[in-house]
């Protein structure tokens, strides 16, 4: 059983990692912060330098807004949007990895838009595919299921089945896919609760109700423990981990923000969360059951807090820049932290890793890139796209995705390709 | 025998030239719904659709006109990819008369109606202008309406023409349901010397008396049944927090949205519960919405029946954030309103707020007519 469990969990991840519909040799993105939901990536010859027009192979305008994170698999780059004035008007767009052409372009009706942050509007949550299907969920409570062609095979709109999210930014969380699922982190301030739809027909394959939990915007996150995997997700002054077949809570850590942002982040046996600001970072080793807040956090330190971006973990280093800009880095192991700097301007998105890089990128537009690979602050460039972001970055298959508050930027190393603009 | 098939060889050409009906695939898509069943035999049945032509765009419209939010999205991708594909070339002969009139009948679902207008402004480029002012009373494109008849009165304001101004902004008034359409068109009526009551318009309930804080040690208000939950008497004295004794008292709320800040009437607090009661008189019996927000959170009663409560904490007032249908009676009827204030959030940063905003309208966002009774000390009865 236990060999079993683990290997559904690794075969996930490894499809998720090494499969392409063109056989690259190069990691796809295909989903909220990468392929471990955790801003890293294997994938390499990524830039470290670029500016407006330096390294821009392509740049493609989007409709409406969104904060949702770029997907890309194989030849595609995939994007969600929305727009209108309830922000009810909804996209998903295919591009084209190398020349940035639209492949296809869908447009949908929100079910129940709600009142929103005016630079992401409905569109928060990132999609996520296996290299079959595309799933996108928006802050109109709808999921949508497309094949990569574009063709639409089935939808939910869960905000008529099960109520309007009460939600002042829009529901942000980005799902995740388990074996034979797609899970959904619905916490608001009506009734929350986590769904699991069969992948196939998008029917419940179970739902959890959260009756105690308010309004949150992490996304949930997986994570291998022992003989089993756990389903983690982060709100309401709490961490909650479920089985991720069932549905059943197993156990809870107390002491989180209100209100939670960041989408936690494993490594080293633990699982790593943060919520503000003003609030906690903890490390926790998964398992156990019941409250294990005195017995499965690990370390807590309390400095250096985000309320939006989620941090990263780097092999022994666990960083982060907060939404003033004051970057960190801590050990991993310890929480000691190891240095703190001032990065500069507001930060929305989360920070992005490849090739022993850090990719920090502000709302200016600006991408800090520090080298990961030493302990001490080392600053390798400052790319300025000239554009305001609040999107976290997708790498892919040497390439580093930028969606700017108005256009999807691809920035490469310029080789046989050519400048390519629709402006 | 060369007759027989004649015969045959017409009827068979006659059976390739029938015209396709999209009634089969329209109603197969139609029922799809939740759980996402029915999804299989919608995408075959779209994928037939949107072979078609144009031909096909009344009917789909038509099957578009629903409150089933699945069916709609895949009628969409039907009628996406046919306009992609027929915009194109440029024979393609448009419905454009039935699209006018589609637009137009605000009887149907709003979505496909902007749908319908976003394809005229390619094909009828001058429409949109000449139409849209007209809309004032269509729910789905009123904002837009009462936009430009905003624009135009500022632009009369511009050429000193007030008595233009004036009817521009006095038509965008009337129509306008949205809070900030209705304060700006008051707003600028007033600055010509027009009269415009933007609370009598919403339906805002501002007049009220007012009591409290009554201890609630964290957040146990909202379930704590109080005094005048029991029974307003207006005469009545209570224990309030801390052992005060507190009593009605009377407050016109001045706000221009009829927000209550119950910390200036009350006094600032945490872990409290503030009681409004009104009364009001209709003419008659009306169908009617509650609509409510409060912080950090409310319930009502109408005429002693609980129609509104929810037990949610540090929400914010936010303009009709919870909307409830009622039955008004003819003649008076008492509202009891209940708000809540919780612990004050760990992060003081975060402001104490104790709010209530209230108001009593139509279906349509229009407030009701109606007039306080509160002229004297009259509340009796729960």
């Amino acid at each position: 059983m236990k060999h079993h469990i683990l290997r559904s969990f690794s075969l996930v991840f490894v499809s998720v990692l090494f499969s392409s519909a063109d056989n690259c040799s190069a990691e796809n993105w295909p989903g909220w912060r990468g392929p471990n939901r955790n801003g890293v990536t294997t994938d390499t010859g990524v830039p470290t330098t670029w500016s407006a027009s330096e390294n821009v192979l392509w740049k493609m305008p989007l409709p409406g807004i969104g904060t949702s994170n770029p997907v890309v698999w194989g030849d595609k780059v995939l994007v969600t949007a929305s727009e209108g004035r309830d922000q009810g008007e909804l996209h998903v767009i295919a591009f084209d990895r190398d020349t940035g052409r639209e492949r296809w372009h869908q447009r949908l009706w929100g079910t129940a838009p709600t009142l929103f942050y005016g630079r992401s509007g409905m569109a928060s949550p990132s999609p996520v595919t296996d290299g079959k299907r595309l799933f996108a969920f928006f802050g109109t409570g709808d999921v949508f299921c497309f094949d990569l062609d574009g063709g639409l095979l089935w939808q939910r709109a869960i905000a008529e089945e099960y109520g309007p999210f009460e939600n002042r930014f829009a529901a942000a969380s980005s799902p995740l896919l388990f074996e034979d699922k797609l899970i959904v982190q619905c916490d608001h301030y009506g009734a929350s609760y986590v769904i699991a739809l069969d992948q196939q027909t998008g029917a419940n394959r179970w739902k959890s109700d959260r009756p105690e939990v308010w309004l949150s915007w992490s996304s949930p996150q997986l994570v291998p423990s022992g003989d089993r995997v756990e389903l983690v997700l982060s709100g309401s002054e709490k961490l909650d981990g479920y089985d991720p077949r069932t549905g059943s809570r197993l156990w809870t850590v107390r002491g989180l923000a209100r209100e939670c942002v960041p989408t936690p982040v494993i490594g080293h046996g633990m699982l790593f969360v943060v919520s503000g600001p003003n609030g906690t970072h903890f490390a926790i080793k998964p398992g156990g059951s019941g409250d294990i807040t005195d017995s499965h956090v690990v370390w807590k330190n309390d400095k250096g807090t985000s309320f939006v971006p989620s941090a990263i973990l780097a092999g022994e280093r666990y960083y982060l820049a907060d939404d003033k800009g004051i970057g960190s880095c801590m050990d991993a192991r310890t929480g000691k932290l190891i240095w703190k700097k001032r990065f500069g301007d507001k930060f929305t998105a989360s920070p992005v890793s490849a090739d022993g890089k850090l990719f920090f990128t502000n709302e200016s537009g600006s991408t800090l890139v520090l080298d990961a690979t030493q302990a001490s602050y080392e600053e390798v460039a400052r790319n300025d796209i000239g554009e305001e972001v609040y999107a976290s970055p997708a790498i892919s298959q040497g390439k580093f995705f930028l969606r700017t508050a108005t256009n999807l930027v691809c920035i490469g190393k310029k080789e046989r390709n050519a400048v390519q603009s629709a402006e | 025998m060369k007759c027989f098939v004649a015969c045959l060889m017409l009827v068979g050409f006659a059976w390739l030239d029938a015209p396709y009906d999209p009634a089969p695939h329209l109603t197969a898509i139609a029922k799809s719904g939740p759980q996402g069943e029915g999804s299989a035999t919608a995408k075959l049945a779209r994928d037939e659709l949107a072979k078609q032509g144009v031909d096909i765009l009344p009917p789909l419209l038509v099957a578009m006109d629903t409150s089933n939010a699945v069916a709609a999205n895949w009628y969409r991708t039907v009628y996406e990819e046919i306009v992609a594909r027929e915009l194109k070339r440029a024979e393609t002969k448009w419905p454009i008369e039935f699209f006018k009139e589609y637009a137009s009948d605000a009887k149907r679902v709003g979505k496909p109606r902007r749908l319908v207008l976003t394809l005229l402004d390619k094909l009828d480029p001058a429409f949109r202008d000449q139409w849209l002012p007209t809309r004032l009373d269509d729910a789905e494109f009123r904002y837009e309406a009462v936009g430009l008849a905003l624009a135009a009165g500022d632009q009369a304001v511009k050429n000193k023409d007030d008595a233009t101004a004036k009817a521009e902004f006095r038509k965008a008034f009337e129509a306008a349901r949205d809070s900030t359409q209705v304060t700006q068109a008051a707003a600028k009526l007033k600055s010509l010397g027009e009269a415009a009551d933007a609370v009598s318009h919403l339906g805002l309930v501002v007049d009220w008396w007012l009591v409290g804080p009554f201890d609630a040690p964290q957040k146990t208000g909202f379930a704590t049944v109080f005094e005048p939950e029991s029974k307003v008497d207006l005469e009545a004295k209570y224990r309030g927090q801390g052992g005060a004794e507190i009593a009605w008292k009377r407050h016109r709320e001045a706000d221009t949205l009829g927000q209550l800040d119950l910390n200036k009437q009350l006094g600032a607090t945490r872990e409290a519960v503030g009681y409004a009661y009104t009364e009001i008189e209709v003419p008659r019996e009306q169908a009617a919405q509650v609509r409510c927000g409060a912080d950090d959170n409310c319930s009502v009663w109408l005429n002693g029946q609980k129609v509104f409560g929810r037990d949610q904490w540090l929400n914010g007032t936010r303009f009709d954030r919870f909307i409830t249908p009622i039955q008004l009676k003819a003649g008076r009827n008492t509202l009891l309103v209940k708000i809540c204030q919780g612990p004050q959030h760990k992060d003081p940063e975060v402001p104490n707020n104790w709010s209530l905003q209230l108001r009593l309208c139509d279906a349509d966002g229009r407030g009701i007519v109606f007039q306080s009774r509160l002229t004297e000390k009259t509340g009796s009865e729960k």
